[in-house]
């Protein structure tokens, strides 16, 4: 009887725990925006809704390519270099036009990803040594291309990075219409599932014939690329590409995103959804905390705040 | 199990991937097209002749000095002599950048031969760069430190062999003229100060303001703050710094919490920037945010080209200069020092200004 009623409390445990990991971040990111109603002035405008959702914007669709590096069990540390190597290639082509200099740009982030999957796919290198490689090797390369700071003077840019249509800034469109490819990518296809099963246990995709390699080599270079364009938005919004600082700890945000959001480490599993909503989540405590004028330390232990819980609820979740 | 050839065949696939990434680096260099950028900014960066630094502190007399009987070293001729520069940073922004190239363009002028290091902001690397400079027979060094602290085992080796440091921009804390002989640099408190009497005269003393703050735990960010404070509070009580937030000296932070500000606090009417590539970033966030040239009055400090060039557009009020060519200086002390006359164990340079009277004729002396 005890010993019943027992087991049925640690099943509500695992249960509430189930919940706080698959649904905790929306309930996050409501209370933030609660708190910030109440408490801080001009909160509820168009303007301001919208500086977050610009400013989230980068964060977000690296956080997607991380999303998927982590869903097969590995890790994306290259992605903040991949963006100075963007904003580098960018500046570097301008003058050929902004199409052709964005798409240097993305051709580069798809390179580095490439030279990643290869290493992971066929040499077996692990994914944290892998990327931490090129995450050092590409920094080094966006400084080589462009040693230091230069403005962005093409119109062209300079309309992606501040215009909008019907009032929704060009790169929230872009953020979200890549959100909803790769959600649409991870829960309708072929490669989603095979992405998944990778995750779950390479091994067993393995024996199941799937192919692996490809699949890897795949998700390195759409997270490459995706690291890439969010370089191009940062640099339009900037209106300057500054190699030496722009993505600096980028990976740290995104991986923080995508497991705030619910995607375990371990790897078989992608929620899309909960990664654009760990990422709004990041960036509202880091505005509730600037807006409020709080000493900038604060952000960085609220944010491990959140990492620890959002790492505890997965953590009881695949114990049991 | 694989066998000899699948394997020979993954490693050749990672070759052509590698050789892939290389051979963009290679071509990117080759065919790249950048923007034009009008003039040839990026040349005679930091050569001196105007802009150079001109000393303020030692106005003689009480002024503590150093010559080379008290240091324990011989006389030697600088011309014939080996001098070691040790950089802090990168040389990715526009200090750094006309700091090496001043040092440089110095040595060259005067024909003495340079080595020179950098420490990419390590500074476990900058004290093993010092010790490479000595070992490679450097007589001289001059050295930009990363920190204030920490440099007790490289000044023994140093005071071991007797060799004269000339330290700039930042101080070593130790004991002058024996462990090192000479500290040149700005004053930041003073240029705090300064920003502090720009930003009081563009408001009327009134109303509220905000500081971008540079890289927490750095004595610059420290010391700006601390003379930028101290003269509002002493001289214009009604104006009052409501926000304080790090933009981490970069353009993009200094944009994105230049953001957050204007919108949860409609009534800033001054930011003061503690360096020049925030107060760039604080520009960009207000023309987004559909304010005019002049609405919110920006005051920075650093004296780079783009933020002179802000002042006469209209959307910098004023910027503090921070020298950053330290060649003449350092060399003029060192050659002073090696024959034997005393020098000055602090030499604090007089930095200019710019404001909107001066921004558009002095525009050339911005780096």
């Amino acid at each position: 009887m005890t010993e019943l009623t027992l087991r049925r409390s640690e099943l509500d445990r695992a249960r509430v725990l189930r919940l706080l990991q698959d649904y905790g971040v929306y309930a996050g990111v409501a209370v933030l925006i609660l708190v910030n109603v109440v408490l801080t002035p001009n909160f509820v405008s168009g303007e301001n809704f919208r500086t977050q959702a610009v400013q989230v914007a980068p964060v977000m669709i690296v956080a997607l390519g991380m999303a998927l590096a982590i869903g097969s069990q590995g890790i994306d540390l290259s992605v903040g270099s991949v963006m100075a190597l963007s904003t580098s290639l960018l500046s570097l082509y301008l003058g050929y036009g902004p199409w052709i200099a964005v798409l240097v740009a993305v051709i580069g982030g798809m390179v580095i990803g490439l030279a990643n999957g290869s290493l992971i796919a066929f040499i077996g290198v692990q994914p944290i040594v892998a990327t931490l490689a090129l995450m050092v090797a590409g920094r080094g390369l966006a400084l080589v291309l462009l040693p230091q700071l230069k403005d962005v003077r093409d119109p062209g840019m300079a309309t992606l990075g501040s215009g909008s249509v019907l009032g929704i800034p060009y790169l929230v469109l872009i953020a979200v219409a890549l959100a909803i490819a790769v959600a649409f990518v991870v829960r309708r296809t072929t490669f989603g599932r095979q992405l998944l099963a990778i995750g779950d246990s390479r091994p067993a995709a393995q024996l199941a014939g799937l192919p692996v390699r490809r699949v890897l080599i795949i998700v390195y270079v759409v997270s490459g690329a995706l690291a890439a364009v969010a370089g191009v938005i940062a640099t339009a919004r900037l209106t300057a590409s500054d190699p030496t600082s722009l993505g600096t700890l980028m990976e740290l945000s995104a991986i923080t995103a995508v497991v705030v959001g619910g995607t375990p480490l371990s790897g078989g599993r992608v929620r899309i959804g909960g990664t654009v909503a760990g990422a709004v989540l990041i960036q509202l405590l880091t505005a509730t905390l600037i807006k409020h004028d709080l000493p900038p330390s604060w952000t960085q232990i609220a944010q491990a705040v959140v990492i620890v819980a959002a790492v505890y609820a997965a953590r009881e979740r695949g114990k049991r | 199990m694989k066998s000899t050839a699948q394997l020979g065949r993954t490693a050749v696939r990672t070759l052509v991937a590698t050789g892939l990434s290389l051979s963009l680096a290679l071509t990117a260099g080759a065919c790249a097209k950048s923007e034009d950028d009008g003039g040839s900014k990026d040349k005679d960066k930091g050569a001196s002749g105007d802009g150079g630094q001109v000393v303020s502190s030692p106005s003689a007399g009480n002024a503590k000095t150093c010559t080379i009987d008290q240091f324990g070293a011989e006389k030697l001729d600088l011309k014939n002599a080996t001098v070691g520069f040790s950089q802090s940073e990168k040389e990715a922004n526009p200090f750094r950048i006309a700091e090496t190239a001043s040092i440089k363009a110095e040595a060259k002028k005067r024909g003495v031969k340079l080595l020179t290091a950098n420490a990419q902001s390590q500074f476990s690397k900058q004290i093993s760069d010092v010790q490479d400079l000595i070992a490679k027979g450097a007589d001289l060094l001059v050295i930009a430190p990363l920190n204030s602290d920490g440099w007790g085992p490289v000044l023994r080796a140093a005071s071991a062999k007797k060799i004269p440091i000339v330290t700039i921009d930042r101080k070593i804390n130790s004991k002058a003229c024996k462990d090192y002989v000479s500290f040149i640099g700005s004053d930041f408190v003073e240029q705090g100060k300064r920003a502090a009497d720009q930003m009081i005269e563009a408001t009327g003393g009134k109303g509220e303001v905000a500081i971008l703050l540079g890289a927490p735990g750095n004595n610059v960010t420290t010391e700006r703050t601390k003379g930028f404070k101290d003269r509002i509070k002493a001289k214009a009580p009604d104006l009052k710094v409501v926000f304080e937030q790090t933009g981490e000296f970069s353009r993009e932070k200094g944009q994105s919490v230049t953001e957050q500000l204007i919108q949860s606090n409609s009534k800033i009417s001054g930011i003061y920037a503690e360096n020049d590539e925030m107060g760039l970033g604080a520009v960009t966030a207000l023309k987004s945010a559909g304010k005019k040239a002049g609405d919110v009055k920006i005051v920075t400090v650093d004296g780079t080209r783009n933020a002179v060039q802000g002042i006469v557009d209209g959307w910098i009020h004023g910027v503090v200069e921070s020298n950053p060519r330290f060649g003449p200086l350092a060399f003029q002390t060192l050659d002073t020092f090696t024959k034997g006359e005393k020098v000055a164990q602090d030499i604090v340079i007089q930095d200019s200004a710019y404001t909107e009277k001066n921004a558009e004729s002095d525009l050339s002396k911005a780096y």
